[in-house]
């Protein structure tokens, strides 16, 4: 969501819900009218958005199952919402009241298969590409190797050679593999540090750290005509940016990277990833552009499972309340409470 | 209660409440492997249709990678349909088992935090069992950033409408490391550029030293450098605002001005002694005047009883035990001698300042003293440095004293001088800041030089050439070996051997074979090298005991991979990483085919050797 949809959904809410909303974020809320209010929140979203947005569709969510709203007497009453085949499945979506295991356990299960539809941020992200170069954050299995996939197809039929490295040997001969049941095995290469197959083929996939030898030695004089016809770097698990002993090489291969290139920045969620794109544009010829999402496309639910066998939700909600750690479900709390009493030497401070 | 869920406890309650497949994340190898043993006898078998598609899918993957076929964990795998993944297994292992785990044989399996940042291996559910992770020895929380990768392993695309991560404790795990981590924000990620000595040559060998401040300038890390300069640069505009009212008055650097003047005054004034202080004779003889200590004064002597200040009096007094028992008080500077002669003395609060016994004691002491003391030598510190006199008669010459702006410029020192110190550190930090990189890359460039890889002129020397394609970790120590010809005339498992010593960087200890003397002398000879490079680059590990097994390995062409492992206590993953790290070593090594001959041909040789049995299986 970004900032301009949030303002537009807060400012079609009542300004209840808004307060409500604003209930430990904002402090001394209820003297401030709707439209100070929602500037209000649109600053505190600066600090945490997901946790924000995630309490925002549960409001919402709440005001328009047909007898949660305005009565709290009736909250715990079954209600029958669309979602939902059982008769208590409202009960989780309200705030007051702790999910029951019976809730969190529905939805098990093998979802139907269904025709593939990329996610608009995928769209977003290949459409990006082909002005800018771009960097994509989102959560673990969202989905970015179609995106890569689909970029490289481009790049290819545009007749541009593309390099796709990872960090890990392993995943590089996963990617291989794959690629080469999608692409056909003479479409694709490997240079790894002991591996060298089909060297010649247009989408080659290697190591970061072969990208940066074979850039340093482009940029010595020992010329490697492909570097003319390149058209796209792919780095996944682009986050080892960080790592200690090796994060080095992924800022060579990045300074490096012939600028008649596209960048595709493959990462993880992580905290600033606006610098990363932001340090992109300032260094490379074109500007660089940021996909990002918190959302994961399977929902997570969170559990506590006890010692002698016993099973709750962690969480007071069905999801995972983000930005809020303290909403426990009050069974695993009691439960993890008693199990700290029992393995802590007794006078040991509690950790 | 057992400290923790027992593992088929665990499988037992995943399988009934239907929440496998699963990841178990484990504290360690260790955990991992103890977990599969429990379930030697455990009594949950597989349907027999779900364990024929095991065998099936096993055989094919063996076919692919034969060292699977004896592995231990075989049995339990096919029968109960859970597996250990960790870093100690064997690639072609790991690999057959996220075969499995794809295509949904199995209900389990026990691995370490490593799985989370490797490979795509979704389950439904993934259970945590601890907060923490070893990090170099050391156990540090999870982070944000870790419990998200942790769990962003549960629930498959396509295959699960949700994904479930469940915590269980174990002893010392810490709930709210987990909690914030599942719905918290991960971290922002930070630069860790470092500037090694290959990079040095390889920038050089392409660029002209100007401009090379100029490529270190695009790293990230410049750009989180320059981010911090940029808040201190607001900081240092804010400070200049409130430095406003505090500009040029009668003169235009009156902060300066008034803190010469105030000084020189404040100097002055400590020439008239005005309160009491003793002359620096007195006050070197002040901590030996203790009691018991035998004086001399004007007539006769006297034994301290103790030393003490009075209101009235300008130097410290005395209490002294005279001749007859008498006790008089007198100032330090009556004493005349002091007698390098002290007698024990128990001192009480209260007169006569010592007990009876002493004071009967002292007193009958004091009469038998011979009639020539020793005088004991004090030394007399040179007095305080003299004055600055041009300062002190310059005063009259500041404007200060008869200026208008006098009151007010008094008045507003201290917070201008405040702000002003404030300013030239944020000045410091700013330029610090935007230049460290450079700096770090000139320090190199000297080191580089020292030892001849470059020129005065930082142009790349012959020995630059060559030594700029070693690219690797201890580069400076590795083509200082070459250069001091420490390899010539090794053969190839020599050469392996050491390199796999240079290589390793894994401080888990291990048994070893018996090191060969040719190879003990040569590390000996690597070490003492090591040492030396010290201050230039951190010495690696260099443990024999990998350096023998890999000799080993390249040596003896029947040692077949069994046998490998039999020599040593390590684990087979870790010796392949031992091989498959020594490979990129050497690799590196051969590409000096032009310049060292004889060595990337032995490098190529041993490259040959490594490279047999699992080695080759693998891609």
């Amino acid at each position: 969501m970004t900032t301009d949809e949030l303002e537009q959904l807060l400012a079609q809410q009542p300004v209840a819900l808004l307060h409500r909303l604003a209930r430990g974020r904002v402090h001394r809320h209820f003297r401030a009218g709707k439209r100070r209010l929602i500037e209000l929140l649109l600053q505190h979203s600066s600090q945490n958005r997901a946790g924000l947005e995630s309490d925002l569709e549960t409001l919402i969510g709440e005001r328009h199952s047909p007898l949660g709203s305005g009565s709290p007497h009736i909250h715990r009453a079954p209600a029958i919402t669309p979602k939902k085949a059982s008769p208590r499945g409202a009960e989780p979506e309200s705030a007051e009241t702790a999910v029951s295991l019976s809730a969190w356990l529905e939805g098990l299960g093998v979802p139907s298969p269904q025709p593939f539809v990329p996610d608009p941020w995928q769209n977003e992200a290949l459409s990006a590409l082909n002005e800018a170069d771009v960097v994509i954050s989102v959560p673990t299995g969202s989905g970015k190797t179609y995106v890569a996939v689909e970029a490289a197809r481009r790049a290819m039929e545009d007749n541009r050679t593309v390099i796709y490295t990872s960090p890990l040997k392993a995943l590089s001969n996963t990617k291989y593999t794959e690629f080469s049941r999608i692409f056909g095995p003479d479409t694709v290469g490997i240079l790894t540090g002991d591996r060298q197959e089909n060297g010649q083929a247009p989408l080659l996939i290697m190591t970061t750290e072969i990208l940066r030898n074979l850039l340093y030695d482009a940029a010595s004089g020992e010329i490697d005509v492909r570097l003319d016809t390149l058209g796209l770097v792919i780095l996944d698990e682009s986050q080892y940016l960080a790592d200690p002993e090796r994060g080095v090489v992924w800022e060579e291969t990045i300074i490096f990277c012939p600028s008649q290139a596209r960048l595709l920045l493959l990462s993880a969620s992580i905290g600033n990833p606006q610098d990363i794109a932001d340090w992109l544009t300032s260094i490379r010829s074109t500007v660089c552009r940021l996909v990002r999402h918190s959302k994961r496309t399977v929902p997570l639910r969170a559990g506590y499972l006890h010692p002698n066998g016993k099973l709750t939700p962690l969480f007071k909600t069905l999801g995972i309340p983000y930005g809020h750690p303290s909403h426990l479900h009050p069974e695993a709390k009691r439960l993890f409470l008693e199990y700290e009493e029992e393995t802590l030497p007794t006078g040991r401070p509690r950790r | 209660m057992p400290p923790s869920i027992h593992p088929v406890d665990l499988i037992t309650a995943l399988r009934q409440k239907h929440l496998t497949p699963a990841i178990v994340f484990l504290t360690s190898r260790r955990a991992c492997d103890d977990a599969m043993e429990t379930f030697d006898h455990a009594d949950l078998l597989l349907p027999p249709a779900r364990q024929e598609a095991i065998d099936v899918a096993l055989e094919r993957i063996t076919v692919q990678h034969p060292s699977i076929a004896e592995h231990p964990l075989i049995p339990i795998v096919r029968r109960i349909g859970i597996a250990a993944h960790h870093a100690g297994h064997l690639p072609s292992w790991k690999i057959a088992i996220e075969e499995l785990m794809r295509q949904g044989h199995l209900d389990a399996v026990f691995a370490t935090t490593t799985l989370a940042a490797g490979v795509d291996f979704p389950a439904r559910t993934v259970v945590i069992t601890q907060s923490s992770i070893r990090k170099s020895r050391d156990f540090t929380d999870l982070t944000i950033g870790e419990v998200q990768q942790i769990s962003g392993r549960a629930g498959r695309r396509g295959k699960d409408h949700v994904g479930f991560a469940i915590v269980t404790p174990s002893p010392y795990i810490d709930l709210a490391v987990l909690t914030k981590g599942l719905t918290g924000q991960p971290e922002a990620i930070n630069s860790q550029f470092t500037i090694s000595y290959p990079m040095v040559l390889n920038l050089l060998k392409a660029h002209p030293h100007e401009q090379i401040q100029g490529i270190l300038a695009k790293s990230f890390a410049q750009f989180q450098l320059n981010q911090r300069a940029e808040l201190l640069e607001q900081k240092l505009d804010a400070v200049h605002v409130q430095m406003e009212p505090f500009g040029p008055r009668v003169c235009t650097d009156w902060i300066t001005q008034w803190h010469t003047f105030d000084h020189a005054r404040r100097h002055r004034h400590t020439r008239h002694q005005t309160h009491r202080s003793e002359s620096p004779e007195i006050s070197a003889r002040l901590p030996f005047l203790t009691p018991g200590r035998v004086v001399g004064l004007g007539k006769g002597r006297g034994i301290v009883l103790r030393q003490y200040r009075s209101k009235g009096q300008k130097n410290s007094m005395l209490t002294l035990l005279r001749p007859d028992s008498a006790v008089t008080e007198c100032p330090v500077t009556s004493v005349k001698e002091v007698y390098d002669r002290t007698y024990d003395c128990t001192e009480t609060p209260t007169y006569p300042w010592c007990s009876t016994e002493t004071f009967d004691r002292l007193s009958h002491q004091l009469a038998e003293l011979p009639s020539h003391l020793p005088v004991l030598p004090i030394l007399v510190p040179l007095g305080f440095e003299p004055l600055p006199d041009a300062i002190i008669q310059s005063l009259g010459d500041f404007p200060c004293p008869t200026c208008p702006s006098r009151p007010a410029c008094q008045k507003d020192f201290t917070t201008a001088s405040r702000l002003r110190q404030e300013q030239q550190r944020h000045t410091k930090s700013i330029q610090a800041l935007r230049t460290s990189l450079w700096h770090r890359f000139q320090e190199r460039v000297e080191v580089l030089q020292k030892f001849g890889y470059l020129t005065p002129a930082t142009q790349l020397t012959i020995d630059g050439e060559w030594a700029r394609l070693i690219r690797i970790d201890h580069s400076l120590l590795i083509t200082e070996l070459i250069r001091a010809e420490a390899f010539s005339g090794a053969d190839p498992s020599l050469l392996a051997g050491v390199l796999a010593s240079l290589a390793h960087d894994d401080d888990r200890p291990g048994a070893f074979p018996r090191i060969s003397p040719g190879l003990s002398s040569l590390l000996g000879q690597v070490r003492k090298l090591a040492e030396s490079l010290s201050p230039y680059e951190d010495p690696p590990l260099l443990r024999a005991d990998v350096a023998a097994l890999v000799e080993r390995w390249v040596s003896d062409p029947a040692l077949t991979w069994i046998g490998l492992c039999r020599l040593t206590t390590m684990a087979e993953g870790d010796i392949y990483r031992l091989l498959a790290r020594t490979l990129e070593f050497l690799s590196q090594v051969q590409a000096l085919k032009s310049t060292h001959p004889g060595l990337a041909e032995s490098a190529s040789q041993a490259i040959t050797l490594i490279r047999r049995g699992v080695l080759e299986e693998l891609p």
